[in-house]
């Protein structure tokens, strides 16, 4: 009831407000409730938030007669929290002060943590730029201007900017000389262009995936049978990066914004003026049709498509599907599984000024989010929808970062740096990404021949085993007061971040018990810790 | 083949219904080269792809246009095919018309270097976020299987930085990305220790200081803790990961790998192809075809004076383009007589192309452009009826004058020949079924068999 009041409320704001503003019908109202008008009145604590989220779900689970998983235990939700907020598993000592604290609020205390560091932001960084830049993902040219694009994101995050603020920055990126070819990119976001070709029709295409979570690019040539968007949607979006274009080829600067307004629709002759996404009117004729009034738009706590967009990706990063699937694919007939979840976390996430820790601490307190792994559960093999937690394969900077972690591997050569640096253009670390750089969603993650290869047979995991130059294996081994029961606890942690069970341990102390003498012993605990980093158990974000 | 993560949502089942969309095989192709499959069933068909980066000149290979100024400085030379002459510099092939097609009547419109590799590889403009596989991993799903020792998908030698998605197994995934050998290959002519390490595969062997039991022991290990773990993780990423490491051990501990060291072929036979990476290149396709491989390509990039991407002519045309002719001809005519001296030839198609061609107009600096309107790729072997040409381009080279064919139009093709539907969906990474060519492709029945 009260919901309803609040949606009638929030329209007639809307409707009432300046032109810019947006008029919905029909499905895409409901889904896109303008955020900003509840704010005020209604704003929550993410544990609230995180509360509320549960019982919504528990009512749609009740409903279809789902049983959903139990907890995880400790061991499960260490592992993930920490590939998911800081990029790698955790390290040995880490773990065991998490298994060995009592208290009751350890998981809440242990997200405070990893939220603060600075492998929060390198983490998101690293998920921002894979999003925003796919394809310089596999290229090695593209490397050179992925470099100071992530720094960029790096610097802001680390700061704790709102997301919409990081979303009009990118936007209004000042494009000049310096993206001229062969110059030095400057620490920023002018990657997005190059990558782009600064060409309007792709800016367009992108900006509206990533930010709005609507696919258009499909009406860049005709009207697309399954979605609402018409060529003229697409393209007046696209008349708002008009000014990105170069003027020539060798010409790098800006195409100055007086320039004939709107974009004339390829092959038709037909001009459209600038339009903001699902808005019936074109863009007033006192406004610039800039990047700068896009920006404004897009970042405005009014827009319907912003706070939801950056609500479900967050969501799809941390539960493996997004409430919208595919994440940047909303439309008529492809809505939320969960409307009202998805629009109280789009507005809680508006009003608390789009705060990304706000909402990774609300989802990741949720007992979605703290859920036993798909598989876990007896007589369950598949993942439903936010009943389990569906197993991710690891990005191949997480799995660089906690093969690192785990094996006290040494990189970088200027001293350790440590694992997440970026500034080494031909490290160790840059050629193993590059072989295992896959931007294929995680829960569909697939390992490729060469990559198992490289993992058994390559000289990085093959040092990092070695009995002189492993360092968390030297160390187990050397430590005087483990006996073999204890060593392979360490190294369980290490690789798998828990405990070996009884069965385990026995069945691998068997193993050792054949050895003949300690350097045969030793050798076998190389090859214990070798077998482990190369399982399945390791690669996986359960 | 699908794991439970990528059935048809029911949206998704549901749209297609509405969308009245049915799979039905055009002409009864499928249906006979199903039954000769099942008659011959050791006799799978492969494909092997010759892709000529950088976009390769038409006028001066297998379209030559004598009588007009744009033909140039090459004269054209008769072939094994009645009334089919191409270019003088590929004189060896010339011989192996009888079995070749060259499809003069190409007509794309894609003439960047990234989008057109992308659009020839796949089928498709690359755009937004479908992530379209390129033939190699499609034919691969379809004729490979995972039991086999080798990877379904090889690419030998490729040049991806102009389109590495091109080079990826795309929504398909991993388990159907290539196996890549010889990227760094570059201009180095194959001699000596050099020839025996180019196409090595990276990593397949463990370190040299484990011994070949202690790496077995390790397997063991892996195995146990494998075994373990499965009850946890049946499906997803854990499966993929396992069936990606039963495939890699497969390929570490089985003779089939040894397909890669070319030394136990003939001093003589390695010499007619050319010892360089092209030609020893084609010679290893030959070897994996002979193998159970179903998909090899093999590019021709850089050589020794060519500076940047090999056929991208711009500047000083004749004087390249002879010189990646001298390397192709000799390489590409013994590839054809040596499928047809260990009986392949039959159930193997031989793809030429590259991204686009070149324009008949030569410019300022002696060199051709990019030209995608009107340019020539070339088909043949198994599936195909060879001896002819298809397709005609005007006296000036500058437009198609009869059967234009679209990229689609050949994917298609191939597909037939290789007994592939090219109509069959596939799960997309954007949660709707995407067809492994583009419904409205009119395949070239014309050279079909």
């Amino acid at each position: 009831m009260r919901r309803i009041g609040t949606a009638t409320r929030s329209t007639a704001v809307v409707a009432a407000a300046p032109a810019l503003l947006l008029l919905f019908s029909g499905n895409l109202a409901r889904a896109g409730d303008a955020p900003a008008a509840t704010a005020a009145r209604d704003l929550v604590d993410p544990w609230e938030l995180a509360e509320r989220i549960d019982q919504r779900l528990a009512a749609a689970w009740k409903a279809a007669g789902i049983q959903p998983a139990p907890l995880a235990d400790d061991a499960e939700f260490l592992r993930r929290v920490y590939l998911d907020l800081s990029g790698r598993i955790p390290s040995v000592g880490e773990a065991r002060a998490f298994f060995d604290d009592p208290s009751p609020s350890k998981r809440r205390a242990l997200i405070d943590r990893l939220l603060n560091r600075a492998s929060f932001a390198a983490h998101f960084a690293t998920t921002l730029r894979t999003l925003l830049l796919p394809t310089a993902t596999n290229d090695p040219q593209m490397r050179q201007v992925v470099r100071p694009f992530e720094i960029w994101l790096r610097l802001r995050l680390a700061d704790n900017t709102p997301y919409n603020r990081l979303a009009a920055e990118l936007l209004t990126a000042p494009l000049g000389s310096e993206m001229a070819a062969g110059r030095r990119m400057p620490i920023g976001p002018g990657a997005f262009y190059a990558v782009n070709e600064r060409k309007p029709e792709n800016l367009a295409a992108n900006a509206s995936r990533v930010f709005l979570g609507v696919q258009v690019q499909c009406a860049q040539c005709h009207d697309h049978p399954f979605r609402e968007w018409s060529r003229g949607d697409f393209w007046s979006l696209a008349a708002f990066f008009v000014e990105a274009a170069p003027l020539a080829p060798d010409r790098p600067a800006m195409m100055p914004v007086a320039a004939r307004r709107g974009i004339e629709i390829p092959g038709t002759g037909k001009r459209v003026p600038p339009r903001f996404l699902g808005s019936p009117a074109p863009l007033p004729e006192s406004e610039p049709a800039s990047r700068a009034v896009l920006a404004r738009w897009v970042a405005s706590p009014d827009n319907p498509y912003f706070a939801r967009a950056a609500a479900n990706r967050l969501w799809a990063h941390l539960l493996g599907y997004g409430l919208i699937e595919p994440v940047d694919d909303f439309s008529a007939g492809n809505g939320p599984s969960h409307p009202e979840v998805l629009s109280e976390l789009a507005r809680q996430f508006a009003g608390h000024k789009f705060d990304l820790k706000y909402l990774c601490r609300a989802i990741t307190a949720t007992r979605a989010y703290q859920c036993k792994s798909a598989g876990a559960v007896p007589g369950t093999t598949e993942a439903r929808p936010f009943a389990q937690m569906p197993a991710r394969g690891m990005t191949a900077e997480q799995i660089f970062a906690s093969l690192v972690v785990a094996t006290g591997l040494e990189v970088g050569d200027q001293g350790n740096r440590g694992p997440m640096d970026l500034l080494d253009a031909d490290s160790p670390r840059e050629k193993f990404l590059s072989r295992f750089a896959d931007t294929a969603p995680r829960t569909a993650s697939q390992t490729s021949i060469l990559q198992a290869l490289t993992f058994m047979n390559g000289t990085l995991v093959a040092e990092a085993t070695s009995l002189t130059k492993g360092a968390t294996l030297r160390a187990t081994l050397d430590a005087p007061f483990f006996d073999d029961a204890g060593r392979l606890e360490s190294l369980f942690l290490a690789a798998y971040s828990r405990r070996p069970s009884q069965a385990e341990t026995a069945a691998l102390l068997a193993l050792l018990q054949k050895a003949k003498s300690r350097s045969e012993r030793e050798a076998v605990f190389a090859d214990i810790f070798w077998a482990m980093l190369n399982s399945s158990e390791f690669a996986v974000v359960p | 083949m699908f794991d439970s993560d990528s059935r048809l949502s029911r949206r998704d089942a549901l749209r297609l219904a509405a969308a009245g969309v049915v799979s039905v095989s055009s002409s009864g192709w499928i249906e006979a080269l199903a039954d000769e499959a099942a008659a011959h069933p050791a006799r799978r068909r492969a494909c092997i792809l010759l892709w000529m980066n950088g976009g390769p000149s038409q006028l001066d290979t297998f379209d030559p246009k004598p009588g007009h100024k744009n033909g140039g400085a090459f004269r054209p030379i008769a072939t094994a095919a009645p009334g089919v002459q191409i270019a003088e510099h590929l004189p060896k092939l010339a011989q192996q018309m009888k079995h070749l097609v060259p499809v003069r009547s190409m007509s794309t419109k894609e003439g960047d270097h990234g989008r057109a590799t992308f659009l020839m590889r796949t089928g498709n403009l690359p755009q937004g976020a479908i992530r379209y596989p390129p033939l190699g991993a499609l034919v691969a799903k379809e004729l490979g299987s995972a039991s086999d020792e080798l990877p379904s998908f090889v690419s030998i030698a490729p040049f991806r930085p102009l389109s590495p998605e091109a080079y990826g197994p795309g929504f398909l995934g991993s388990q159907f990305a290539p196996l890549i050998v010889g990227e760094s290959a570059g201009s180095v002519p194959m001699t000596g220790q050099a020839a025996a390490t180019t196409f090595k595969v990276e990593d397949l062997e463990p370190p040299s200081s484990m011994s070949a039991a202690r790496t077995n022991e390790r397997l063991a290990i892996l195995a146990q803790l494998e075994q373990r773990y499965t009850a946890r993780q049946p499906t997803g990423p854990a499966l993929s990961h396992r069936i990606a490491y039963d495939r890699a051990t497969r390929l570490m501990r089985s003779q089939a790998a040894k397909a890669f060291d070319l030394s136990d072929e003939p001093t003589k036979l390695r010499e007619q192809y050319g010892k360089n990476p092209f030609g020893q290149g084609c010679l290893l396709a030959r070897r994996l075809v002979e193998r159970g491989v179903p998909f090899v390509e093999v590019t021709l990039s850089n050589i020794a004076g060519n500076q940047g991407l090999g056929w991208d002519t711009h500047i000083d045309n004749f004087a390249s383009v002879r010189r990646l002719c001298e390397v192709l001809d000799p390489a590409w005519a013994t590839l054809m007589t040596d499928l047809k001296a260990h009986g392949l030839l039959d159930t193997t198609i031989v793809v030429w192309m590259g991204e686009f061609g070149r324009t008949p107009k030569i410019n300022d600096n002696g060199g051709r452009d990019h030209f995608p309107q009107a340019w020539s790729t070339v088909i043949g072997g198994g599936g195909i009826h060879g001896g002819q040409a298809l397709g005609k381009t005007s006296a000036d080279g500058m437009t198609v004058v009869e059967r234009p064919v679209a990229v689609t139009d050949l994917l298609a093709t191939i597909c037939l020949a290789l007994g592939i539907d090219p109509s069959k969906q596939n799960d997309s990474n954007v949660g709707r079924p995407i067809r492994i060519v583009d419904p409205k492709a009119r395949p070239i029945h014309e050279i079909l068999t």
